[in-house]
């Protein structure tokens, strides 16, 4: 029997786990298949990491977004593997070959559900030997989640065809439908997995909400939030344009150092910022909420939502990025009436109209190859007709006008916030947790904010204030010289 | 990226020049079009020199820049400098280095050589602190292996105190703590985060692209100051495969097969090469475009006569005379004659200006 704490600390160092990680590796090590819904989000690299160092065997993960992959790929090589490789759609083909034509040199594969669609890329991972199959982001696999990603459908197949390898699940939130989702369409029983759920609730992470009388107020709000507020934060848009318009202004009026930062930024500025953040010499990221995050930040004091979540989900998932190190932690929901209409307008310009849908089932050559298209392509495959898919959509679009209302219910709620999250989790509030630190329910956060802040956010400590105006002094600090 | 700055550096108040030609040039949209104005603008050398930026919609920009009165805009979009866009023009380049160092990112792929040299000062920096715990920057596959390689093949040959020796040589030798800072500042390491072009352009009070150029201008003179070293350095494997060919491979094919074979047509030479006898016209005239005269036998494809005839008809502005012109005075006139004719005249007038 393994003592998984000295292989943690002999690993990478840690002395504790983190809720939930120990007892997935267990699992693992028992061979059994494990769902693991951790909604800290941090950590769950861990999880498949430290089971690959010590098993020493292979560990293919399927993950959706190719920007974050590359990422993952630094993570890893942050927490000392160094045979990580990323298998994306981003790669030429002397790329894709060199990487294919050498997979057994690598531990640690990333991989697109994409690529391993491909029967020729599928042929190269059938001769490897696949100790662990990872599902990240599994929920991608449900039509009703806002991710579906019809990919993901395939993957139960895939599975099969690697002769059907242990396999570990994981997401950040799922509800218990959505649980249900992905066991039955990864083609498992639910007897044959062992889950691991851990609770939604995050008692240091205490929950606010604004509703504004337009937006000149919000932005005030917004402003002097971000001007007194202590340490590090994020504030959410649901716009690229808007996040870094914001920025823009915020940088000018606050006096603290505000970065935008989404997927559409090229790959080096991109690290700069995330490291000018870990560094803690930027003070508040403007994020899109469709974006992660490449890297772990532990002491992030808030969470701004400007824009409305488009679900609870989401939201208990963007909030989950704060108080990584359980300190206190503050999370606030901006909003403003026409906010509604915007995220309603975002719902329905998802869905394809009636005349293009009729046309492209008229013309269905025009579904391939078209990023925008993937998921009617997908029912068109199918072979769902031109009634039955229209049927299915107006029911996602209802599915997710109904997620947004409870967003908004959330908004206007004149009870417990908490309790209103926890409800759509089947959780309830745990008894130990103090009604003083909970939501602006009980404790009338809005009029004394400022004492909050004073109170509970830790500042960051000022570090690396040395002067960085001189190229000579800059040059010294970058490379320590032994003489 | 705005593209503002990129009119003042590379128009003047004695030319009207296309602004969509000039974007296209130095990105590197090598289109028979956009090179041939690239000779009549004497840009050649800065083909494709900013390699990989995204402009912004140029028409927004240079609409404003004509209400500010900083330059003439007429109705084909072509820019000519105001005397106070001439003023402007002479700011901004004294924030550069000299503009022809530019000229070397033409050449190499200065950009990746960047990426490849700050990832190395990262590793090489955490290396001295002894830390092995970083997030690496992610640079794409081939050049990931290769830095890697580099690192573990050199990490023993005091890669921190070379690195410091170098760039503190080099940024003596730029002489200007204002470069040097722009500089320094793109690079990343133990404890040190590197800005981005907007966060130095701020501090600087430049525009994003002037740091960019700025960037591609350093990096391009640091990597001639490592090709002087010798072959054994260990920096010399950071330059590999950097070069990038004036003219394009396709184009080159299809050059040599019509220089070593004069007896044949350009229709055979379409069909051995197996591309569209359109297309190997386009490949001559990018060859004819970037050669010495000498090198390219103009006479072969221009007919003797109809060479007497365009001789007659040219007018003053040659660069003007447009193809439907020519045709309406010479019927039997093909565009690629036109184009080659154009060419010639173009090298022989700045021939003797030079
Ligand atoms: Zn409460």
């Amino acid at each position: 029997m393994v003592n998984l704490l000295d292989e943690l600390y002999k690993y990478f160092g840690f002395r504790q786990f983190r809720p939930g990680q120990e007892q997935v590796i267990q699992n693992l090590i028992a061979r059994h298949h494990t769902l693991a819904v951790l909604p800290t989000g941090g950590g769950k690299t861990l999880l498949y990491q430290l089971y690959g160092a010590i098993s020493h065997q292979r560990v293919v993960i399927v993950s959706p977004l190719i920007s974050l992959m590359q990422d993952q790929v630094s993570r890893l090589q942050y927490l000392g593997s160094k045979h990580v490789v990323a298998l994306t759609s981003t790669l030429d083909f002397k790329q894709r070959w060199a990487i294919l034509t050498h997979l057994q040199d690598y531990q640690f594969i990333y991989v697109s559900p994409e690529m391993l669609s491909n029967p020729k890329v599928i042929a190269y991972f059938r001769q490897l030997s696949v100790g662990l199959f990872v599902i990240d982001e599994a929920h991608c696999i449900s039509e009703w989640g806002p991710d579906f990603r019809p990919d993901y459908l395939r993957l139960g197949q895939i599975r099969e065809q690697l002769n059907r390898p242990l396999t570990l699940m994981m997401t950040a939130t799922a509800t218990q439908q959505i649980q249900k989702d992905i066991l039955s369409k990864l083609g498992f029983a639910s007897q044959d997995v062992q889950k691991v759920v851990l609770p939604v609730d995050r008692p240091n992470i205490f929950l606010s909400a604004k509703m504004c009388e337009n937006q000149k107020s919000k932005n005030q709000l917004l402003q002097s939030l971000v001007s007194k507020l202590n340490g590090a934060g994020i504030i959410y848009f649901s716009s690229k344009s808007q996040a870094e318009q914001t920025a823009l202004t915020l940088n000018r009026q606050t006096g603290k150092r505000v970065m935008a930062y989404h997927g559409g930024m090229d790959s080096q500025p991109r690290f700069r910022i995330q490291q000018q953040f870990m560094n803690d010499e930027i003070d508040v990221i403007c994020a899109t909420s469709a974006f992660g995050m490449g890297i772990d930040k532990d002491n992030i004091r808030f969470v701004i939502h400007y824009h409305l979540p488009s679900s609870i989900q989401n939201y208990v998932q963007e909030i989950g990025r704060c108080g990584r190190d359980q300190q206190p932690s503050l999370a606030i929901l901006l909003y403003e009436p026409n906010d509604h209409y915007l995220q309603t307008h975002l719902i329905e310009n998802n869905f394809p109209e009636e005349g293009l849908l009729q046309y492209l089932y008229q013309h269905p050559d025009k579904l391939t190859g078209n990023d925008a298209f993937k998921v009617i392509k997908y029912y068109y495959d199918q072979h769902y007709s031109f009634e039955k898919i229209q049927k299915t959509f107006r029911l996602i679009q209802q599915h997710r006008l109904t997620e947004l209302n409870e967003m908004l219910a959330y908004v206007e709620a004149t009870g417990c916030r908490r309790a209103s999250i926890l409800s759509h989790f089947n959780e309830q509030i745990s008894p130990t947790l103090n009604p003083k630190y909970c939501c602006d329910h009980h404790y009338d956060f809005w009029r004394s904010w400022e004492t909050f802040n004073d109170q509970y956010l830790k500042k960051t400590p000022i570090t690396n204030l040395k002067s960085r105006s001189n190229w000579r002094t800059i040059l010294d600090r970058l490379f320590l010289l032994k003489n | 990226m705005n593209s503002a700055d990129l009119f003042f550096i590379f128009c003047d108040d004695q030319q009207f020049r296309r602004a969509k030609a000039i974007k296209n040039i130095l990105i590197g949209r090598r289109t028979v079009s956009n090179l041939y104005w690239a000779l009549e603008y004497n840009l050649l050398d800065y083909v494709d020199s900013l390699h990989g930026i995204n402009f912004d919609d140029i028409d927004h920009t240079l609409h404003r820049l004509q209400q500010q009165k900083l330059l003439l805009l007429d109705d084909q979009m072509r820019v000519k400098l105001t005397t106070s866009g001439m003023m402007k023009r002479q700011q901004i380049l004294s924030k550069l280095l000299p503009l022809k160092y530019l000229k070397i990112a033409s050449q190499y792929d200065v950009s990746r050589f960047l990426q490849r040299f700050v990832f190395a000062t990262q590793i090489v920096s955490e290396y001295s602190y002894s830390n092995r715990k970083y997030y690496p920057q992610s640079i794409s596959f081939f050049e990931d292996q290769l830095i890697k390689k580099w690192f573990i093949q050199n990490k023993g040959q005091q890669l921190p105190e070379l690195f410091h020796q170098l760039l503190t040589d080099f940024l003596n030798w730029v002489n200007r703590d204002d470069l040097a800072t722009i500089l320094v500042e793109s690079l990343s390491g133990h404890h040190f985060s590197g800005k981005t072009e907007e966060q130095i352009s701020n501090q600087q009070q430049v525009s994003p692209l002037v740091i960019q150029i700025c960037w591609r201008q350093l990096y391009s003179c640091l990597l001639l100051e490592i090709f002087k070293k010798k072959v054994n350095e260990p920096l010399t494997a950071l330059t590999t495969n950097l070069r990038r060919p004036i003219i394009s491979n396709s184009s080159r094919q299809t050059y040599d097969l019509f220089i070593h074979h004069p007896e044949e047509s350009t229709a055979i030479i379409a069909s051995k090469r197996r591309i569209k006898i359109t297309t190997v016209y386009e490949h001559l005239i990018e060859a004819a475009i970037f050669l010495p005269i000498s090198q390219f036998p103009f006479q072969r494809l221009i007919n003797p006569q109809i060479m007497d005839k365009l001789e007659f008809n040219q007018p003053a502005l040659l660069g003007e005379w447009s193809y439907r012109d020519a045709v309406n005075k010479i019927p039997q006139l093909q565009f690629f004659e036109f184009r080659l004719y154009q060419i010639l005249r173009r090298k022989q007038v700045n021939g003797k200006s030079t």
